[in-house]
């Protein structure tokens, strides 16, 4: 039977990278039922709300979607249409796996950590104050549950797939009370999962780590805000936004997206790499239990990076619909 | 110039408060459970933690003594305050956030 995914084309190069990862999961024969949701900037311009409440019941009700990427309008009172997904899907748990892909040629040699972002508080709540008109007042909110939340996910994911060791990330030595939270959460935790190794570092020291010493990292967990920096840092680290696959998961629904932006300027110029929103697909198919198919996907994908073809964005002239052509040529 | 509207007044409780509508010249305009919208409703279905943002806005200026006298209705109510923030305008326009 099809697996039912609700898709969203978002904005900018959205349509022509879903297009693209449509090509591949048809040559790849897996069964899904494609529901068009709508969001983004073409829900804006039409006067609906950025993130249609339609759009969430659907996504609810079905409990998996694949997003591309949408356009935050700029000026006064715009809301971003992906941080509005996490909230009203109570997607809490942001996962970031990077790691090394063949014809790819990076400093950091067998990259392989999985990133775990705490997506519902810290910062992102936005409930900003002047308090003066000369001093602006952000809050921070970082509580127990959310950070046990995110922190046993961590986990979790850890022991259910094969991984050793997770560390904790914070700040606690500035933000005594509220990274300091999250940090006993931590420390808290971890002694239910004696299996696995585990240990706490600063953000700043792990960011350093991170690009001299990736090889000790295999699960990182973070607030919201660190995840949010780090989680782009080893992007870079991997090749690029054009390949950072990434997945919210919430109670009742997962939402599987690139993270990078939609690149207005490129619209329509069959330009941009569809490797980061297939390997987001990936990722579902993971979730959807088609583990024979990610394999099948991703070692096609494999195979055409070696043979050297590439998007602009990794030294390549391929176009989209033509890399996305290439993978399809590559499955078994 | 800077003027004053209303407060985000927290309250330390677990559930979604059931608070006045108005008070004076203030409107109860939202209640936001760590910057998400759970009141009015649709409430989304979301983990609460026990500190509920509640804001008590009015379109005309108001003074710090009506928002004393809001603050001590509430816990006359028997709500427990752990934190109020005043609410201002700049030149006419918001100086405080919107909750998603």
């Amino acid at each position: 039977m099809a697996h039912k995914v609700c898709l969203i084309r978002g904005d900018g190069v959205g349509p022509e990278l879903v297009a693209g990862v449509e090509v591949i999961f048809k040559a790849a024969k897996v069964d899904i039922d494609w529901i068009d949701v709508e969001a983004g900037l073409k829900c804006v311009e039409a006067g609906k709300p950025i993130v249609p409440e339609d759009t969430v019941a659907k996504i609810k009700e079905i409990g998996v979607g694949l997003k591309a990427p949408m356009t935050t309008p700029i000026g006064k009172g715009s809301v971003s249409p992906n941080v509005t997904l996490r909230k009203k899907l109570n997607l809490y748990a942001c996962v970031r796996p990077v790691r090394s892909l063949p014809g790819i040629e990076t400093p950091f040699k067998n990259l392989d950590i999985v990133i775990f972002r705490e997506n519902t508080e810290d910062l992102y709540t936005q409930i900003e104050y002047m308090a003066t008109e000369t001093v602006a007042h952000s809050v921070k909110i970082i509580s127990e549950q959310a950070s046990e939340q995110i922190i046993r996910a961590a986990f979790e994911y850890a022991r259910a797939n094969g991984r050793k060791k997770v560390v904790g990330v914070h700040k606690a030595n500035i933000m005594k009370i509220g990274d300091g939270l999250f940090l006993r959460t931590f420390n808290r935790v971890k002694a239910d999962y004696p299996d696995i190794e585990s240990w706490d570092n600063i953000v700043d020291n792990q960011c350093m780590q991170l690009v001299t010493k990736w090889h000790l990292y295999d699960i990182l967990v973070m607030p919201n805000l660190y995840g949010d920096i780090v989680s782009d840092l080893a992007a870079g680290m991997m090749g690029g936004l054009g390949v950072a696959p990434g997945a919210n998961y919430g109670h009742k629904c997962a939402l599987f997206e690139a993270v990078h932006g939609s690149a207005p300027k490129y619209t329509g110029m069959n330009k941009v790499n569809p490797t980061a929103l297939l390997l987001s697909g990936t990722l579902m198919l993971d979730h959807l239990g088609e583990h024979a198919a990610r394999v099948n996907i991703e070692g096609a994908l494999e195979a055409t990076l070696k043979k050297g073809i590439k998007t602009y964005d990794l030294g390549g002239n391929a176009t989209t619909s033509g890399f996305s052509e290439a993978v399809a040529s590559e499955l078994k | 110039m800077m003027t004053l509207h209303g407060v985000d007044v927290y309250l330390r409780t677990p559930s979604i408060p059931d608070l006045p509508k108005e008070f004076g010249p203030f409107s109860l305009t939202f209640i936001s459970n760590r910057g998400s919208r759970v009141w009015p409703p649709p409430t989304p279905e979301m983990d609460l933690c026990d500190w509920q943002q509640c804001r008590f806005l009015s379109d005309n200026e108001v003074t710090g003594t009506q928002i004393d006298e809001l603050v001590v209705h509430l816990s006359g109510l028997g709500w427990e305050w752990t934190k109020c923030q005043k609410l201002f305008k700049i030149d006419g326009d918001n100086a405080f956030s919107q909750p998603y």
